[in-house]
């Protein structure tokens, strides 16, 4: 794919070209969502406000991140069925810890670490004894769904108030950092493991006689998803101010949905983060954009179903009048 | 025996009852996040966890009766519906909307007890009135609550399958979904009963959704397991259901049930004169609801904790729910009439 643009030093020609190309798919997407903000705008002009984009890119944001975990996966030709309980884990562990025993720092760490290793065993599981992710990970679904129960039977503990402050308050923290996980995702593919992601995903075995190393590109790409599933439960428990051991159970469905609509593929090494990041912005706006032009319940179901066939068939339809 | 089930039926009632006082606040001159500032006609939004069940469905039919009503008196201008589809997440979204728009009061079934906590502060602090029923969250930043006693529930079931089974034999216990603080609580009030009565024995749990066929898949399932079951443990009326069908079509005996005022419960209840029990969850709390946002907003005092009576459905007034089950939709549940004054009665209590 565009290998030879990421790797290159200084600006090379071909950068924006192939950049370019790679939006192809997803412009269609692009223009629906530039369309529900200036909606959004028109009917709540406070979105401009600090506060008002605050507050809609905290809604956006955990949606955003667990999509980038699916969408990592995906790209790595695998799947994901454990994102929603893992976002549950990482809230539950740390609304009971960062009170409590462990602190702020020591929460933050834990929250880490279970998505890390929990990620990581997923993927040695999947790339070691060679079994389909989507089986791996449902039953990883069950283990980890029980887990949240077992530290948090039902709602509660508590976030320090200041990181939900902080995290979810009246600024665009939120968003700055999702700025930043965005850059890291750059940064990360330009570095041989990341660039082996996309290479794996789409041909492992061409890959491997090329003399990349598939199988630590697709484990560190399921302990990077981890990560990001914890982490987005972390903000979810901040912007909630308490865990709740079942927060995260449509997340699984959702950032499915959010990829796909973004352009990326279920057979591996097709589609890009931008459109993945697209995909859960449009899901994300439509609940707001919907809500303020008065649709009932009903309509909204009716609504989000054609806006998203919309989206993933304009450029389809768009291709065959070529 | 008889002695042991009062005494644990007193012990299960203090408890209900210090849980109770334990959730009322001092009542303050007026009702909380009302700042006076707003007028009438009032804008309402009805923040739904998800309207896809009967359930719901009927609850949002009393509210729209109800604000119908209102707007007639010229109290309320619109309904605003937001449905979350079950994800809590998006119903803290939806608040969010709701306080964008000003809109003057938020009634609210909450998909979570603790998810919604800091976004209700905010519209507390906007003096937009927060009326929580049925699902309640644990923050005080709300104007009411407004439910039912999930503890009792609890109790009053397992007291009647323990008194039904003579305080001995095998039952299994019918649970909605796990992590869910209703069905937490149903369960919870459930404990000290069968504590004091260690000859009930319980032989499996389930969680499934609060409807008739996962109940069913799953109490087949233990029927296959469990050659002598003695009593079913229900704790909700779509369940009790689903386990009367699994039982139904296994061709076993009936057994002693608990559960809700689900039509089609209390019709099989009738058809196979089952020993059984039930209450209800009133899907005019939601009526009531919009009802108390308008009282408060007008200036009215009222309590921070509505406490509603759960009432008790036997052999003796089963018929006279039956008798009225036709208005109500198959899959749906049978409440009991309401009108103002019962709504003002219930807002007046202490």
């Amino acid at each position: 794919m565009s290998l030879a643009a990421n790797s290159s030093q200084g600006v090379n020609p071909l950068y924006w070209p192939v950049q370019m190309r790679r939006n192809i798919g997803v412009r269609g997407l692009f223009l629906v969502i530039l369309a529900f903000i200036i909606a959004y705008g028109i009917l709540f002009p406070g979105l401009f406000s600090v506060f008002g984009f605050a507050k809609f890119t905290q809604s956006w944001f955990p949606l955003a991140l667990v999509t980038m975990a699916q969408a990592i996966l995906m790209l790595a030709g695998g799947i994901s069925l454990a994102i929603g309980p893992l976002v549950s884990l990482g809230a539950v562990i740390a609304a009971t810890t960062m009170t409590q025993s462990l602190g702020i720092a020591g929460g933050t760490a834990a929250v880490t670490l279970a998505g890390l290793v929990i990620g990581a065993a997923t993927g040695l599981i999947v790339v070691k004894l060679r079994l389909p992710s989507i089986v791996v990970t449902l039953a990883g679904s069950f283990i980890i769904a029980g887990a949240a129960l077992l530290i948090l039977p039902r709602p509660g503990g508590t976030m320090p108030p200041w990181v939900s402050n902080l995290l979810a308050g009246g600024t665009p923290a939120a968003f700055g950092l999702l700025v930043l996980v965005v850059l890291a995702w750059k940064l990360y593919l330009a570095t041989p493991l990341g660039l082996s992601l996309y290479a794996a995903g789409e041909n492992p075995v061409g890959t491997y006689r090329s003399g990349a190393s598939v199988d630590t590109a697709l484990i560190a790409a399921y302990a990077i998803s981890g990560l990001l599933c914890t982490g987005a439960g972390l903000f979810v428990a901040a912007q909630t101010g308490s865990g709740d051991p079942v927060i995260g159970q449509s997340f699984t469905l959702n950032s499915i949905a959010a990829a796909v609509l973004g352009g990326v593929g279920f057979l591996g090494g097709q589609g890009t983060m931008r459109g993945a990041l697209a995909g859960s912005l449009l899901l994300s706006l439509m609940i707001s954009v919907m809500f303020f032009l008065g649709f009932t319940p009903v309509a909204q179901y009716i609504a989000q179903g054609l806006i998203i066939v919309g989206a993933v068939a304009l450029p389809q339809i768009r291709g065959m009048r070529k | 025996m008889r002695k042991f089930s009062s005494l644990t039926s007193l012990s299960a009632l203090s408890l209900g009852l210090l849980v109770g006082f334990g959730s009322v606040p001092q009542a303050d001159a007026a009702a909380k996040c009302i700042d006076g500032n707003r007028k009438p006609p009032y804008t309402l939004g009805w923040a739904n966890i998800y309207s896809v069940p009967t359930w719901m469905k009927q609850t949002q039919g009393t509210i729209e009766d109800e604000v119908a009503k209102l707007k007639k008196d010229g109290l309320v201008k619109k309904l605003v519906v937001t449905d979350a589809q079950g994800d809590a997440n998006i119903q803290i979204q939806q608040i969010q909307s709701m306080i964008d728009s000003n809109v003057d009061a938020i009634l609210l079934d909450s998909g979570s007890s603790t998810a919604p906590t800091r976004v209700l502060a905010e519209a507390c602090k906007k003096g937009i009135a927060i009326i929580n029923f049925d699902s309640l969250v644990d923050t005080d930043n709300v104007t009411a609550k407004i439910n039912t006693d999930s503890l009792e529930w609890g109790a009053g079931a397992a007291n009647f399958i323990v008194k039904a089974l003579g305080g001995k034999g095998n039952i299994i216990v019918l649970n909605g979904p796990a992590g869910i603080s209703v069905s937490d609580d149903r369960r919870k009030g459930a404990v000290p009963v069968l504590k004091a009565n260690p000859d009930i024995k319980i032989l499996a749990e389930t969680n499934t959704p609060y409807n008739v066929a996962p109940a069913q898949e799953a109490v087949t399932s233990l029927l296959f397991a469990h050659p002598q079951i003695d009593g079913v443990l229900s704790l909700g009326g779509a369940l009790s259901a689903g386990a009367v069908l699994a039982f139904e079509k296994q061709g076993r005996d009936m057994v002693p049930i608990s559960g809700e005022n689900a039509r089609q419960f209390l019709e099989l209840w009738q058809k196979y004169h089952l020993k059984a029990w039930a209450t209800m969850q009133p899907n005019w709390l939601g009526a009531l609801s919009a009802y108390a946002a308008v009282e408060a907003l007008q200036g009215k005092d009222i309590p921070a904790f509505v406490k509603i009576p759960l009432p008790v459905i036997d052999d003796s007034n089963v018929a006279s729910y039956v008798a009225r089950a036709k208005d109500f939709p198959a899959d749906g549940y049978v409440f009991s009439p309401y009108d103002q004054a019962l709504f003002d009665k219930l807002l007046a209590q202490k």
